[in-house]
């Protein structure tokens, strides 16, 4: 290992990135164009579901009921239809989510005390948000229903309102929601998109600053000279691995200060195992390089290899716990998933080296397989 | 172990063999290089030149022989790991491995201190080079900035600052203009001289191979014929006669009959005949002529080129296609001019880029407009075709003004650029029709087009062969064919045959020579080879955007003649020496050329004189001086240095 051959790599690989206008704004912009995009573009939250209405009971009861939906802000009230059919034809054109179907003599029966069922049409095509939406109706419904109990009991027994609700829900439930108190989705999002910037940003930067040597035949230089493969490799990823870290450090101050997550971690805890997940990402770039011989092979594989992996199964956007066997374990072979836990952790839990220990580990892991096999496979003496 | 011993080669390969999957580039090659050589690999692409350099400096694993450099058996990446601090290599391509973004100053030092040189060591040589190759004004000024003439010289200092025994370049004259590849050998000669640095230099053009000590001619991944320049010419002795032979198209069939190598020089025909003895050998071409009269026979000893034909012929004896009677297909009516150009001015921004050119080709013209790169020559090329509109100046191709009738132009010419515009993925015959389709020639006709280009260009039995599969020979003639799809009167060839053959680029000129001959068609062509532009009936030189020359080759040899004198050639058993003494003398325009050493001079008979005596104080012992034919390259180089000059005076030097 010499320094100074190290150094005149790493010195030129950092002067060639930042003054290539190209690279410079793959180094640092696109980490902030993907954190911005994706931290606003990215809201899981359902709300303000258009819904409409047929009424065909038209009573002091249906309205009530159906003010209970109106003034929700999970709905939001696009109008009054005449029949079914419309609501159908509404439905198909997407221009309401959900209708609602009032039965005729609806307050008659129910002040008759018989039961009477309402009819909710939900559009299925996205299974989450039909799942929500369905949430939604049930407990406005529930509540409505809760009322007109109380109202009756109250009535029946001469007893106040309150007391009557005493009666009624005996039990109360209480949530207190941890880590993201306001469940608010930007939250959980946000420090995962550190993990996804720098997953997607790193790898593409490697993989290109090293086969952009091999398309040029500026990499015949290097086989040529002493330089051995190790000072090579070094020099090389040395500058990939600041800039990524640099980077790391911006998405970071981005999550907290302009997206307004809260950090409730240990910083250096933080920076450490980030530093680690860049050496892991950066190996993939490394082993991609090694790879392919163009520019554009590598941007489209590091793509396909750093990118799908990492929205599918990092928990970016679904817990990996509630992924199915089979997706559960391609989770566990990226090191997106990793990184994952240790940036929520980080940020939301609290959480330090006791706990995320074993996500740390394993990305160390990662680096260095992945290092190592990049240094075996790496010849200066190739067969063509 | 380091081996010092200087009776051992540097670099000795046997029986070497290199597959790229099943592709065979390299089949049994045989070479020693010895301490202090300059030897030269000659070849066209793809002849295997690069695989066998690049296996020599230990980049390239092989399959087959052995590769022995300083006494080291180069066979694995430990084994040339040990002899790298030795060695310096320079791969293919113009500038490729420098590095765009960094400072010619910076390209350097990244080089040194890869290569572990001592900063004080460093600081010394680079002055030095910088200094030598007139680029220490530049220093800070980013490589991608610089021109194509800078960049190989950077190139050469980045591979020579560790100051390496052996270097290896690769085609480090391809895509530069001959003033700079001049440049280049000289400082290159200088180098190896002062250090005792042996160098493998591989070339595609024909014409440097004299500047070597030892060179191998290669051809598809063989060497044909190994040895000094003049060993290799005593392998096919023979004579080459030029004469001039009207009509020169029966005269050309004629010869062909009993002569391999044949081929049209502008007016002239140039026969070569392995008959060693002159008068026989015009005899016997005389006898060929028939009743045809031959004037201005001039004999000479046979190039190094006529002599790499000659072995190529041997090995695989080629296809005359020539024989085909070649059917004209509408003769253009008028016998004016085909392309005038009238004071074209284009103007990029603030630079121009073309500075008043105005010249004119005839119908049946062959016209050749040479410079440097960047000179404006292409510029010239786009605004005749109608695909750039001129700054000021107008221009006239077949007739039409190309200003306003772009599209009617069009129909008249045909095009054909560097790049072989062609479809790799489809055959040979697909492609034909195609462009047959694209200029909106009718399916009979096209019918009829395809078996005339076919025959034409010498394709019979490559018709349902994929394009991307031929050889760079054939595939230029098919885009020469599909060129000639319409029958266009008038033809522009943009650098054509860069990375052909000699056999393959003989071929080709003898197809265009047969076009303007027979069909009358005007043909105005670029090049960087000198030695085709001897094929042109008329040339044009541009500098910086001007015509500053023109003429035939003869014309413009003579005129130079006038200007500076004759050129001498001496030949001595110590040619550094030589060389210094020489320049001492006085004689400042000498330069070392192989072995050789060449220089104008006024007065051939007192200046021989006045040069031996300048050598026989200095005892080195001179062989011969003679005056030698001035080349198209001459020429070219001399306007140029002297435009140079000129403009150095008056701009009182900002500028290479």
């Amino acid at each position: 290992m010499n320094l100074r051959r190290i150094a005149a790599v790493a010195s030129k690989e950092w002067r060639e990135t930042t003054r290539d206008r190209m690279f410079f704004l793959l180094a640092f912009l696109l980490p902030i164009l993907w954190m911005v995009v994706f931290g606003y573009g990215l809201v899981l939250d359902v709300e303000s579901i258009p819904f409409a209405v047929v009424d065909r009971d038209r009573s002091a009861l249906s309205r009530d009921y159906l003010y209970h939906f109106f003034e929700s802000r999970y709905f939001s009230f696009q109008g009054y239809l005449p029949s079914e059919n419309e609501a159908d034809v509404m439905l198909q054109s997407s221009k309401i989510r959900a209708a609602i179907i009032v039965p005729e003599k609806f307050g008659e029966r129910l002040l008759d005390g018989q039961p009477v069922s309402i009819q909710t049409l939900i559009d299925g095509t996205f299974p989450l948000r039909t799942d929500i939406t369905k949430g939604y109706v049930i407990a406005i419904n529930s509540a409505f229903s809760e009322e007109q109990l109380v109202a009756y009991f109250s009535r029946r027994a001469g007893i106040s309102r309150a007391q009557a609700e005493a009666q009624v829900r005996p039990i109360k439930l209480e949530v207190r929601y941890l880590y993201n108190e306001e469940v608010r989705s930007t939250w959980s999002i946000v420090p995962a998109l550190v993990m996804f910037a720098l997953m997607v940003s790193s790898p593409l930067l490697t993989a290109l600053g090293i086969v952009r040597e091999k398309e040029t035949g500026s990499i015949y230089n290097i086989y040529s000279s002493t330089v051995t493969r190790i000072e090579f490799l070094a020099g090389k990823l040395l500058p990939y691995v600041l800039i990524s870290s640099v980077n790391a450090v911006v998405l970071w101050i981005m999550a907290t200060l302009w997206f307004g997550v809260p950090f409730k971690g240990d910083a250096p805890f933080f920076l450490l195992a980030s530093l680690v997940f860049v050496l892991s990402s950066t190996g993939i770039g490394l082993l991609v390089s090694l790879l392919v011989r163009t520019q554009i092979a590598a941007l489209i594989i590091t793509i396909i290899v750093s990118m799908v992996p990492t929205i599918l199964y990092s928990g970016l956007i679904v817990p990996v716990s509630s992924l199915s066997t089979g997706s559960q374990l391609q989770a566990h072979l990226f090191p997106g998933m990793y990184y994952t836990n240790i940036v929520r952790g980080a940020f939301l839990k609290g959480v330090g080296p006791e706990v995320l220990w074993v996500d740390v580990l394993a990305l160390a892991l990662y680096a260095a397989v992945l290092q190592i096999i990049g240094y075996r496979l790496f010849t200066k003496r190739p067969r063509s | 172990m380091v081996n010092c011993d200087p009776s051992i080669p540097v670099v000795r390969v046997s029986g070497f063999c290199k597959r790229y999957r099943r592709h065979v580039a390299v089949q049994g090659v045989d070479l020693t290089i010895r301490k202090g050589e300059m030897y030269g690999l000659i070849g066209p692409d793809g002849a295997g030149k690069s695989s066998l350099m690049k296996a020599i400096a230990g980049v390239l694993a092989y399959d087959g022989g052995a590769v022995e450099v300083f006494g080291v058996k180069v066979d694995s990446e430990q084994a040339a790991e040990r002899i790298k601090h030795r060695i310096g290599f320079l791969p293919q391509g113009l500038g490729l491995n420098l590095y765009p973004e960094l400072s010619i100053e910076e390209n350097i030092d990244f080089f040194a201190r890869l290569r572990l040189v001592p900063e004080r060591d460093l600081a010394d040589r680079k002055a030095r080079l910088l200094a030598m190759t007139r680029l220490d004004r530049f220093r800070d000024r980013p490589m991608k900035h610089l021109s194509g003439g800078m960049k190989q010289k950077l190139g050469l200092i980045c591979t020579l600052i560790h100051e390496p025994e052996l270097a290896i370049l690769d085609e480090p004259t391809t895509g530069v203009d001959p003033v700079s590849r001049r440049d280049f050998w000289a400082i290159l000669a200088e180098l190896l001289q002062e250090r005792g640095m042996t160098a493998l230099v591989s070339t595609a053009y024909m014409d440097e191979a004299a500047r070597f000590h030892r060179l191998s001619f290669v051809s598809n991944g063989r060497v044909l014929a190994s040895g000094t320049p003049a060993e290799i010419r005593s392998l096919v002795p023979g004579t080459v006669v030029t004469l001039l032979a009207s009509p020169q198209i029966e005269a050309l069939a004629r010869l062909k009959r009993d002569f391999s190598q044949v081929e049209t020089l502008g007016p002239l025909l140039h026969v070569f005949t392995e008959q060693q003895d002159q008068a026989e050998a015009v005899k016997r071409i005389e006898a060929g002529l028939g009743d045809i009269e031959a004037e201005q026979v001039q004999t000479d000893d046979p190039g190094l080129e006529d002599v790499f034909v000659a072995l190529l012929v041997r090995g695989s004896p080629v296809k005359d296609t020539s024989s085909i009677p070649v059917r004209s297909s509408g003769r253009p009516q008028h016998d004016g001019l085909a392309i005038e150009a009238r004071g074209l001015i284009r103007d990029f921004g603030s630079f121009r880029a073309v500075d008043q050119v105005s010249f004119q080709v005839k119908q049946g013209e062959i016209f050749g407009l040479l410079g440097a790169n960047g000179a404006g020559k292409t510029t010239v090329i786009k605004m005749l075709n109608g695909i750039l509109p001129p700054t000021a100046g107008e221009g006239w191709v077949a007739g039409a003004d190309m200003r306003k009738a772009g599209g009617v132009i069009k129909e008249r010419i045909g095009y054909m650029s560097q790049a072989f515009s062609l479809y790799l993925d489809l055959t040979v015959a697909e492609n034909i029709r195609l462009f047959a389709g694209i200029y909106g020639v009718g399916r009979r006709e096209a019918d009829e087009r395809l078996k005339w280009i076919v025959s034409m260009a010498g394709l019979a039995g490559y018709e349902s062969h994929l394009t991307g599969r031929l050889p760079m020979g054939v595939r230029q003639r098919l885009a020469l064919g599909c060129a000639l799809v319409h029958s266009p009167h008038v033809l522009f060839l943009d650098e054509p045959t860069s990375g052909v053959d000699p056999i393959g680029r003989r071929h080709f000129w003898d197809i265009l020579s047969r076009l303007s001959r027979e069909q009358g068609v005007a043909i105005l062509i670029t090049t960087h080879y000198m030695s085709e532009a001897e094929h042109c009936d008329h040339l044009a030189l541009m500098y910086a955007g001007r015509v500053v020359t023109g003429g035939s080759p003869g014309e413009m040899k003579r005129q130079v003649e006038q200007e500076a004198g004759h050129l001498l050639e001496v030949v001595a058993d110590q040619p550094g020496k030589a060389l210094v003494h020489l320049q001492r003398a006085g004689f400042h325009g000498a330069a070392l050329f192989g072995t050789r050493i060449h220089f104008f001079c006024r007065d051939p008979v007192r200046d021989a004189e006045c040069a031996c005596q300048a050598l026989a104080s200095s005892r080195v012992t001179i062989k011969s001086v003679t005056t030698r034919p001035l080349s198209l390259e001459d020429v070219f180089v001399y306007k140029v240095m002297a435009l140079e000059e000129q403009e150095r005076a008056s701009t009182s030097g900002d500028r290479v």
